[in-house]
């Protein structure tokens, strides 16, 4: 007994030993998972995949470059904001973290994020490098506030089979909607010719999916959906017009009803549908599944930004960026943290292959990046791709509440008036709320 | 006995409808077990590959691979422990003090630490995060600890459990010239070691299963518990690409609670049935 207890408190006393190393550690806290089984010795770069095994080897790879360094990774359940809401709650907060372009304002608003301007300067590197979709992302009013990691956004998943099969490919790529009644034109055929729904939607418990579709097809006809950061403005002629296209999909059902996003992704890669619009993300499990030999997918998966079907090709987007919580830091770790953006921007290329798209513009030009699959088509959402105004708080959960009433219009669960009325009224009722 | 003589009572029909319920409670953990020795690009829309074969480790292995999840264990092995530990002494101790001493505001008291029955965790989460930031005990094991030895319900329950027993066992100890220390040590405590097995099995698994604190209070990962390092080893999008790997996780996570159950599951039953309080 008195053994046991003496081993508790040894074990106590060993939770809080320290290091001292002779390095300057700086501490970045970042989500994408834990792949240390596979990746924590690695630093080739080039042979890491997936957004965890690259981001794993990109920071093995800046500390072995760097041996005066040393950057401590906590890795973080995702999406990590409860995490970092108490570390900044405690004064603790890490030195680097990964954040969503639409969450930087409700830290930036509150004086808890570090403008990086010195950083970037230190670093060498000039907004004017950024994408537009990542430079509006990471800048509230005229301050940058992060280093932009990516875009990631909505994509049309296309089939290529069922498309043959409707005879909806031109050239070997699938033709895509020009306009809102040519979409239902093609689905309508899509569907006598195939038997299979054209759209595979996921429209329960994936509420950003909803979102994405009202506020992307709002946005393409000019519509401003937040005149003030205290206001949405959904329930207009524009809003009320691309929540009935939504609606008469499915009336017509010419898409899936009653999928979540597993229940969707299964459909897609099982060929139970044309197109499934989902984020960047996908696009490596689903090319593997275009590489599999007797898959629905083997060598028929194509995919594109959402096509223009009112106004102009314009996108809503988010993205990933590195952000630098405001605590005191000594000059050695200001210069650490300016070292590992400079390695971070020239390493972009490698984080790309993950499917987002690069944060820089130089990439979109690369061949490197040209090369890998799909990329030439996707790369105009890099430009094309706005995100929220940087002024608009609580993105996160405007998005929630706006998807699920969308949602519930789209499926019919709900007037579509009602439902934008709803959203209007709930996401107002939250923003005034904030300071 | 009355168990063996209900057992032989049952009929064929009887068995068969618990082998069916026990089938229909099993079929989700048998699924997740499945799931959990596939390749994930295997699940990837196709989680029926499930059903059949090739099998691999390879999840597990990815888990243990992990040079931090040994670690994560540990911690949870001693906040857990360290928690049990801490509820059973506090509560016994509470428990006695309410059921067999008189002093003043005695019910009063009592009654105040039942209203920390409906008082909701979450409510007092901010004012918490911030006494243990002021006090510098996050990413600590006190700091892990301490908030799990508020156990008004542990308090309750030893209390009502003491109340049972006959206060003539005190009164003769008392003639015999026993203080108050040693009626409680040696008379009291022993006879609530079926109420103290029972209470200390609740606690463990509250206290393994915890998730909100140890997210908000152990931020470095060396500190996590293994509930939030596990959720934190997950790459996005689990659900679709990393579903082998989720499962895996779910079924590692569950085998201390599991061994748990094994061992004390007489505890558990009886705590279930309520009989722990007579």
């Amino acid at each position: 007994m008195r053994r046991a207890l003496l081993a508790f408190i040894v074990a106590l006393a060993l939770g809080s030993c320290g290091q001292n190393d002779g390095k300057t550690h700086i501490y970045l806290q970042r989500f994408f998972g834990e792949c240390g089984a596979e990746y924590g010795g690695s630093t080739d770069v080039a042979k890491a995949e997936g957004e965890c095994g690259i981001i794993t080897t990109l920071v093995n790879r800046f500390n072995a470059e760097n041996p005066d360094l040393h950057v401590d990774v906590n890795v973080v359940a995702w999406p990590g904001y409860p995490q970092l809401a108490a570390q900044m709650a405690a004064r603790d907060p890490p030195d680097l973290v990964t954040m969503h372009a639409g969450v930087i304002s409700d830290y930036a608003a509150d004086g808890l994020l570090e403008p990086v301007e010195p950083y970037l300067k230190r670093a060498g590197i000039s907004p004017s490098e950024f994408t537009d979709a990542t430079r509006l992302g990471v800048t509230i009013g005229n301050r940058v506030y992060a280093l932009p990691w990516d875009t990631h956004g909505g994509l049309f998943h296309v089939n290529t089979a069922l498309f043959e099969k409707a005879g909806l490919m031109r050239n070997g790529k699938p033709v895509l909607p020009t306009s809102a009644e040519e979409f239902l034109q093609q689905a309508r055929r899509f569907k006598q010719m195939t038997g299979k729904p054209y759209l595979i939607q996921s429209n329960v418990g994936d509420p950003a999916y909803a979102a994405r579709n009202q506020y992307t097809y709002m946005m393409a006809q000019g519509a401003v959906l937040f005149p003030d950061p205290k206001q949405i403005r959904l329930d207009t002629p524009v809003g009320r017009q691309v929540a009935a296209f939504f609606r008469r999909i499915n009336e017509e059902q010419l898409g899936t009803l009653n999928m979540d996003t597993p229940a969707a992704i299964a459909a897609f890669v099982s060929g139970e549908g044309g197109i499934y619009p989902t984020g960047t993300w996908m696009i490596g499990s689903f090319e593997k599944e275009a590489a599999t030999p007797g898959r629905p997918l083997y060598q028929h998966y194509a995919v594109f930004p959402y096509p223009r079907l009112w106004g102009t090709r314009v996108e809503y987007v988010s993205g990933h960026a590195w952000v630098v919580p405001a605590r005191k830091r000594t000059a050695k770790q200001q210069d650490a943290i300016a070292r590992f953006f400079r390695f971070m921007a020239d390493h972009n290329f490698d984080w790309a292959r993950t499917g987002h798209l690069p944060a820089f513009r130089r990439l979109l030009a690369d061949p490197r990046f040209a090369a890998l699959p799909h990329r030439a088509d996707i790369a105009p959402l890099a430009e094309m791709g706005r995100p929220l105004p940087g002024y608009v708080r609580r993105q996160n959960a405007i998005e929630g509440i706006v998807g699920e009433e969308m949602a519930a219009g789209f499926i019919g669960q709900r007037p579509i008036d009602v439902a934008l009325k709803q959203a209007e009224k709930r996401t107002n009722t939250l923003l005034g709320e904030l300071n | 006995m009355a168990s063996a003589v209900d057992r032989g009572r049952l009929t064929p029909a009887g068995y068969a409808a618990l082998g069916i319920g026990a089938l229909i409670m099993l079929a989700p953990i048998i699924w997740t077990l499945l799931l959990s020795l596939k390749n994930n690009a295997e699940l990837v829309g196709h989680s029926e590959a499930a059903l059949h074969g090739p099998y691999t480790l390879e999840n597990y292995a990815a888990i243990l691979g992990n040079s931090l999840t040994m670690r994560w264990l540990l911690n949870s092995a001693i906040v857990s422990l360290g928690q049990t530990a801490g509820v059973l002494i506090l509560a016994s101790l509470a428990g006695y003090g309410f059921s067999r001493l008189d002093f003043p505001f005695r019910r009063t008291l009592f009654v105040i630490v039942l209203l920390g029955l409906a008082v909701p965790s979450q409510a007092v989460i901010l004012p918490q995060h911030q006494l243990f930031a002021w006090l510098h005990l996050h990413n600590s094991y006190p700091g892990l600890i301490l908030p799990g030895l508020v156990a008004p319900f542990g308090v309750f329950f030893m209390t009502t459990y003491m109340r049972a027993i006959p206060k003539e066992l005190d009164e003769a100890a008392l003639l015999d010239g026993a203080s108050r220390w040693r009626i409680f040590w040696k008379v009291i405590l022993p006879l609530t070691i079926p109420a103290q097995s029972t209470l200390a099995v609740f606690t463990f698994l509250g206290a393994w299963n915890d998730y909100w604190w140890p997210l908000i209070s152990a931020t470095r990962s060396d500190m996590y518990t293994l509930t939030v390092g596990l959720a934190a080893s997950q790459m996005n999008y689990a659900q679709t690409s990393g579903l082998g790997f989720l499962m895996a996780q779910a079924i590692f996570a569950s085998i201390p609670i599991l061994i748990v159950y094994i061992v004390f599951q007489k505890q558990i039953v009886r705590a279930m049935a309520g009989t722990a309080i007579r």
